[in-house]
């Protein structure tokens, strides 16, 4: 059995130490709103956040989520109004939106360390991210508007 | 019982039910409960009404991102006579009300969400409405055309007295349904042609939205697909003890193609797939790369044999009276859609029936293909169309739907197949590698009297459809696509087309053969101007002199775009042009290049789609298909070793980061003409575009992508 926190509360689960946070999140668990993409840190659909920091759950074992807190994008907000969830609906950023859970999880922890970003390091911050849909530039308005409003 | 197919004549395609279960039935009396009668719960028909006076709209295309779901409401609501938030969009199920005319299939294409559909779904509300009125007309006991509607009432305003549409629902639903129902004039819209927020979007920034691969039934396994390696491979033999070794591997299964590992979870699925010991069958391509693509192409180019949809006077006899002859070869690899989520189907099978959930763009066929793999009539499936996260054509690729029912079946159980990223980047299907050789003549003054042009590459319509080519006569659309219909007027017209047959499918790719047509043409016009000492900008205008509306874009993105102005130093500007699905489509991009790297800056987009129903997704598909064409040029290509690709995720197969994506300003005409498509045609004019602004730059024309590895210096 491992013990994890998961949006705040402590699961138990059956299964293998080496399991990905990812699949364990999606198949065990239910919080689908955590995507595959590609399975080896390339695209950035799966981002949680570990103890506040991003992390890439398709490369995040169950081993290394234990005793730390784990946010996913079903946990970043009780009512899922969080100031970059509500930035991303007043830009209407998503297209397809299957990898926004992702981009939305790093631009929250990108604004927890900078409050108010500039283009270049909103770039940097979500360099790792694919948006097919090609969103990018109403994510970076979304975020400049939820540092506005944060 | 109803006859379903006569009520559906009789009333036009878009009967309008109530929850109450009465169909507008002339003669017997609809049964009091309407479970298996037909879609959703409804006799058939786009539309619902319930007892709360909620309308739910059962549409006809699958929600990829392109904003169709919201358009649709907003084009009900604002005819019904209701605000935007009462209407509930759903996809419904295949039947004849929500199948494209002439085809008579239920899909998601060609960029016609909007442009074949308006029509009908204007004409389905105003009958409801119609109804819905003469239902108040009967109980007021006053005129119909003393009623006025808004906002989900039917009111008459003398008598101070209305009526909602759930009180009226299953009044109406007992009145035949006009066929000509008068619909509200254009000028009394207030929902449509205005924006409006995308009701998909607040779900999908909770990671509240189901996709295919969020489907969770009870009792349900997990399996990944091991599909060949080398294209068309077939199975040899294999050996499932490795898979089964690992922890949560129930079962390995023949599938069409190839196995499926199925388990308790994806991971233990997909550490089976990997661990499976599998033996392909050798093939006749097992040694071809890309080189050997590229000589294919390149021969046919000029090979004798070819099909010639277009000649318009004497190529020959202008070619050999012209003052000068621009000449030109251009190429372009396979491309992969790379959808972020990768093909997936999941299945259930209860007893001789099925239900299919799929982010699918084509309904129909998965119906038919779960159907056929287990031998059950397509009556006894059941369609569930999921959010699919991206489209851009690769979802009317259905092959996993009866690679998972064949699962389903082997295992006795529900299951969700899915490929993994490595397999959706290797089994083809691809927008096909392409090469073309133009030919411009020009006269004493510099003025194109002719142009000639041939393209050689697979035929993305053979693999789609093949059963049209029994028609020996029949030409692929896409071959020559935005080439034979152009408003270019060049004297004289030779288009041609020979098709390549090579082992990768070739499939519809977002834009399709304008995407390379696009990149062939608009540049080879920049080198014709070039050559004739023009402007690019002018050529165009020379060519399009006689048409009004498509000049109105092309200058429209030239003065928007500020062409012909001073730039600051280093910065270069390109402009291209092209019609696709019915949109006329103009961009100007603006370029640096610093020490041989390309930053595009900004691109001015002018579009006249005829009309619009939300302004803002037209701006959000010019950015994405901005975007798209710009990760294309720069960065994407399949490249074939040993018979197989080489790509097989995102490190090798790179696609555009946020740090590229440049300023889009959307320019939109509202011409009044036919509407056109919007997902799509933003594409073709952006390699172009910013290839003509590194010619501008460095002189050095690109007649080959991808951009990376060409020196740009």
């Amino acid at each position: 059995m491992i013990e994890l926190t998961i949006n705040g509360q402590a699961r138990r689960l059956d299964a293998a130490p080496d399991m990905p946070l990812l699949w364990a999140l999606r198949d065990i668990l239910n919080l689908t709103g955590t995507k595959y993409g590609c399975g080896i840190a390339q695209c950035g659909a799966c981002t949680v956040h570990l103890d506040g920091q991003p992390a890439r759950a398709c490369q995040t074992t169950l081993a290394d989520a234990v005793g730390k807190s784990v946010t996913t994008i079903e946990g970043l907000h009780p009512e899922g109004r969080h100031p970059v969830q509500l930035a991303w609906i007043a830009a209407q950023v998503p297209q397809c939106g299957y990898c926004q859970s992702g981009q939305i999880m790093a631009a929250a922890a990108l604004l927890r360390e900078t409050p108010r970003p500039t283009d270049a390091q909103i770039d940097a911050a979500l360099e790792g991210h694919i948006c097919r849909c090609g969103t990018y530039q109403r994510i970076r308005a979304a975020v400049h508007q939820a540092a506005a409003q944060g | 019982m109803l006859d379903r197919r006569a009520l559906l004549q009789s009333a036009l395609l878009v009967p309008l039910m109530a929850d109450a279960a009465m169909a507008q039935a002339p003669a017997a009396p609809p049964p009091p409960t309407i479970a298996g009668s037909g879609a959703n719960g409804t006799l058939s028909g786009f539309l619902r009404i319930g007892a709360d006076g909620r309308v739910t709209l059962f549409t006809t295309t699958s929600e990829l991102g392109q904003g169709t779901h919201t358009a649709h409401a907003q084009i009900v609501a604002d005819e019904l006579g209701c605000a935007l938030e009462a209407v509930t969009v759903t996809v419904g199920q295949p039947e004849p009300a929500l199948r494209l005319a002439g085809v008579n299939e239920m899909y998601t294409g060609a960029s016609f969400g909007i442009r074949q559909w308006a029509p009908r779904l204007r004409r389905g509300a105003a009958a409801a409405r119609t109804v819905l009125v003469q239902a108040a007309a009967e109980r007021l006991s006053v005129p119909a055309d003393s009623l006025t509607v808004a906002d989900g009432r039917v009111v008459h305003a003398a008598s101070n007295r209305s009526l909602g549409f759930g009180e009226l629902a299953e009044a109406a639903a007992r009145l035949p349904l006009p066929e000509m129902p008068a619909m509200k004039p254009a000028s009394e819209r207030r929902i449509s042609g205005h924006n409006a927020p995308r009701a998909d979007i607040p779900a999908k920034t909770r990671g509240a939205a189901t996709y295919g691969v969020d489907v969770r039934l009870p009792g349900m396994l997990f399996a990944v697909a091991r599909l060949p390696e080398v294209f068309g491979a077939e199975l040899e033999s294999f050996d499932a003890a490795p898979a089964l070794a690992i922890p949560g591997v129930v079962q390995v299964v023949p599938i069409p193609r190839g196995l499926a590992v199925a388990a308790t979870n994806t991971w233990a699925a997909m550490r089976g797939a990997e661990a499976l010991v599998v033996r392909w069958k050798a093939t006749p391509h097992d040694g071809m790369d890309s080189a050997a693509v590229s000589a294919r192409l390149r021969a046919a180019l000029d090979q004798p044999q070819a099909q010639r949809p277009r000649n318009d006077g004497d190529w020959e006899a202008t070619r050999a009276a012209a003052a000068r002859v621009v000449s030109a070869t251009y190429e372009v690899p396979y491309l992969a859609h790379a959808p972020m989520e990768t093909e997936n189907a999941t299945i259930r099978i209860t007893g001789d029936r099925a239900e299919i959930w799929a982010p699918t763009q084509h309904q129909d066929w998965c119906v038919r293909d779960v159907a056929a793999a287990l031998n059950i009539p397509p009556a006894n499936v059941t369609m569930h169309t999921t959010y699919a996260g991206g489209g851009f054509g690769r979802r009317l690729h259905v092959e996993v739907a009866a690679q998972a029912a064949h699962a389903a079946r082997a295992l006795g159980r529900p299951v969700q197949l899915i490929w993994s990223r490595g397999d959706e980047f290797a089994q083809g299907y691809y927008r096909p590698a392409f090469a073309a050789k133009m030919e411009a003549a020009l006269d004493a003054s510099g003025r194109v009297t002719g142009f000639n042009i041939r393209g050689a590459g697979g035929s993305v319509m053979y693999d789609y459809r093949p059963w049209l080519f029994r028609n020996p006569n029949f030409v692929d659309p896409f071959a020559l696509q935005s080439v034979t219909d152009t408003r270019y007027r060049f004297g004289a017209f030779r288009a041609e087309y020979a098709r390549v047959d090579l082992p990768p499918k070739v499939w519809l790719w977002r834009s399709v053969g304008s995407s390379q047509y696009g990149f062939f043409v608009e540049s080879f016009l920049d080198e014709v101007a070039a050559a004739a000492n023009k402007d690019p900008l002018t050529l165009r205008r020379e060519l399009l002199a006689h048409d009004a509306r498509a000049l109105a874009v092309l200058n429209l993105a030239a003065e928007k775009g500020g062409w012909g102005t001073p730039l600051p130093p280093g910065r270069y500007r390109g402009i291209a042009y092209m019609e696709a699905y019915g949109s006329l489509c103009a961009e100007v991009a603006e370029i640096s290049i610093t020490r041989g790297e390309l930053t595009v800056h900004k691109v001015t987009v002018a579009y006249d789609c005829g009309d619009v129903i939300n302004p803002d997704t037209v701006a959000a598909q010019m950015q994405g298909s901005v975007v798209w064409a710009l990760s294309a040029m720069k960065h994407e290509a399949v490249t074939l070793k040993q018979g197989r690709a080489e790509q097989r995720n995102f490190d090798s197969y790179r696609i555009a980061r946020i740090s590229e994506a440049p300023v889009v300003e959307t320019h939109i005409i509202r011409s009044g003409q036919a509407l056109g498509g919007v997902g799509e045609p933003g594409v073709p004019p952006l390699a172009p575009a910013v290839c003509n602004a590194i010619f501008a730059a460095t002189g050095k024309r690109i007649r080959q992508l991808p951009l990376a590895g060409q020196d740009l210096s």
